[in-house]
């Protein structure tokens, strides 16, 4: 049976199989496409973003994380299947300091503004007025980033691990943690819906038709 | 409300829809047609072996019809075939010795016990194809020393070419430090490259944040 | 908890647990039967010994010269800037690095020319390119290019050429100096057109 042998293999751009450039146009659509997701997903409101580091609102850890298992399984799946190749993938280089020093910022930031980086554009397109706010916010803290970077630049480029996967790091192959993962996010799934049932007064059951 | 609460299927019917789309590709999942079945590694140990080769006496007994389980197959093209060949030998040029037909006829050749014998104009030509068969699996395949060039030149005695040298490759044929260096240093000491590792980076893509 | 969303989680949980038993995959394309067999009929992988000596006499830099034999032939006699790679190593590392070029041609040359055509074998089906065989090897070498023969009176006059070049080579591959008559053959001028041909000349 040879229906999908398609001899395209994917990334597809690095491999020619779309031209360059094309890149931008995808890169629009794939744009066009997520914020919709995130905006019919709710994230537009800050309510639902800071539920989860308030404990009542945890639609922002479900959604991640199916987002993410899926992805992960469908890859590894692709891997194998010889539809894509995973090691011309793109993995962000692991600069262990500086990027434990920014999350510690940016997880402040979530908290304080109510918004994400990526999610206060979803909400400035619905006209939300502290979106712009915290957007601006961003700009002027990104601005006083690269004025002061000689002065940080050695501390930006510490702890530098390459371009590692965690696979790699812990020495298991990508597919224990893609399983180790799935278990862990199903058990987030089931103890997030107790704790949200037990605080959330008017809850309106999901129904399944 | 959440959009997925207006149309509560369609959560479902995009996770079936995805482990159906992961199924189906697991299922049309085919091998190619011919497949190595030695490694790269296990290749390197088969050259370094050197015992693929037959020496041009060894078909004397062959061409006289004492051993018949021999098949002798010339890999050039016809022309060259037409104008000379070995006795008893077929031609098929080397692009079509991978044909699905002559891979089975390969396959039962040597589930039969037969061995197969690759010539081509010197045993250079024949040493690709050679060692493609080898790493195809077919073991029963060997290359002929020499080619049809050596042969041309003793066929009426090749019995006696055992004493002869001349077929032999692969081996110096002289000392080389003794012949080119007649008076110089330049040779050996200075022009050896140091290697400085450098490794290359690989191009990647674009990345993006949040 | 609604018997859909147990639906969900247990096909998650069967589609991650098929990913931990999916076998090793090799990563590493190699190039399938057919095309090997293909790449092996064409002869332009060989480039011949006087190529050779005018790439390393001009000092071109595209192209690098490395010698697959064991380490101690090379340690007693090798071309000038040449790698060592001997074929038992062929897939390690270092070989690696010196092999995967893109734009710098690799030439590989052994005792006589067998032994590189099997490396080259082997490089092409681990998928590198721009890799080429100097034809009859060091035998070759040492007869065209340090020992070339005179050829006859009445040779045309490119193997006069040829001849004149290669001496040339000798002197600068050895240093020594060569005892030939160098009385000025004229040689025939025939006026053939010269068809393109790969790798022709040498022994």
């Amino acid at each position: 049976m040879d229906l999908i042998n398609l001899n395209i293999m994917g990334p597809l751009i690095p491999l020619g199989h779309i031209a360059t450039g094309w890149d931008f146009v995808i890169a629009l659509l794939i744009g066009i496409a997520f914020g919709f997701i995130l905006e019919a997903s709710g994230f537009s409101s800050s309510r639902n973003i800071t539920g989860v580091f308030y404990g009542y609102n945890f639609v922002v850890l479900r959604v991640f994380m199916t987002a993410v298992v899926v992805a992960m399984i469908g890859l590894l799946y692709f891997n194998y299947m010889g539809w894509i190749d995973l090691n011309l993938v793109f993995v962000l280089p692991t600069y262990l300091n500086s990027m434990i020093a920014g999350s510690l910022i940016m997880g402040l930031g979530f908290v304080l503004g109510g918004f994400c980086p990526g999610t206060s554009y979803t909400a400035i397109a619905i006209g939300k007025i502290d979106a712009i706010v915290f957007t601006a916010g961003l700009f002027l803290g990104i601005f006083i980033f690269s004025e002061a970077f000689p002065l940080i630049e050695g501390f930006y480029n510490g702890g530098n691990l390459g371009s590692i996967t965690m696979g790699e790091m812990f020495g298991v192959s990508n597919q224990i943690v893609a399983f180790s993962f799935v278990i862990i996010a199903l058990i987030a799934f089931y103890v997030t819906w107790l704790i949200e049932k037990k605080v959330r007064r008017k809850i309106t059951p999901y129904k399944f038709e | 409300m959440h959009i997925h609460e207006l149309n509560p299927k369609k959560t479902l019917i995009a996770f079936v829809i995805f482990a159906i789309v992961i199924i189906a590709g697991l299922i049309t999942l085919s091998g190619p047609r011919l497949k190595y079945k030695l490694s790269a590694e296990k290749t390197i140990e088969l050259v370094a072996w050197d015992d693929g080769y037959v020496f041009p006496y060894e078909i004397e007994d062959v061409l006289v019809g004492a051993i018949d389980t021999v098949i002798i197959i010339d890999i050039r093209n016809t022309f060259d075939f037409s104008r000379g060949h070995i006795p008893g030998a077929e031609n098929i040029s080397a692009v079509e010795l991978l044909s699905k037909e002559n891979i089975k006829r390969m396959t039962k050749l040597q589930k039969d016990g037969y061995k197969v014998l690759l010539y081509g104009e010197t045993l250079l030509q024949a040493n690709g194809p050679w060692m493609v068969f080898r790493q195809l699996g077919f073991d029963n395949v060997s290359a002929l020393m020499g080619g049809y060039q050596y042969y041309e030149i003793w066929k009426d005695n090749l019995a006696d070419s055992y004493a002869d040298d001349g077929y032999l490759e692969g081996a110096a044929d002289f000392d080389y430090a003794d012949v080119a260096a007649n008076a110089n240093v330049t040779e050996d000491d200075e022009q050896k490259q140091s290697l400085n590792v450098t490794r290359r980076k690989k191009s990647t893509v674009v990345e993006g944040g949040c | 908890m609604n018997k859909n969303y147990i639906f969900l989680a247990a096909l998650l949980i069967i589609l991650a647990g098929g990913l931990l038993f999916l076998p090793e995959k090799n990563n590493q394309v190699q190039e399938n039967p057919e095309n090997l067999m293909w790449d092996i009929a064409q002869p332009t992988r060989y480039v011949t010994t006087d190529q050779v000596a005018k790439m390393i006499i001009e000092k071109d830099p595209l192209f690098q010269l490395v010698d697959v034999r064991q380490n101690y032939d090379y340690e007693y006699f090798s071309l000038p800037g040449a790698y060592n790679v001997p074929i038992d190593s062929l897939l390690t590392e270092i070989s690696d690095i010196i092999l995967d070029t893109d734009d710098i041609n690799t030439i590989l040359y052994s005792d006589d020319d067998i032994k590189a055509d099997q490396a080259w074998v082997i490089a092409k089906r681990m998928g590198y390119n721009n890799i080429y065989v100097m034809k009859g090897g060091l035998n070759c070498w040492i007869r065209t290019i340090i020992q070339p023969e005179a050829p006859p009176e009445t040779a045309p006059i490119t193997d006069l050429e040829l001849y004149e070049f290669r001496k040339g080579a000798s002197l600068f591959f050895t240093g020594a100096a060569i005892s030939v008559d160098t009385d000025n053959k004229q040689g025939l001028k025939i006026t053939r057109k010269k068809k393109e041909t790969v790798a022709e000349g040498g022994c």
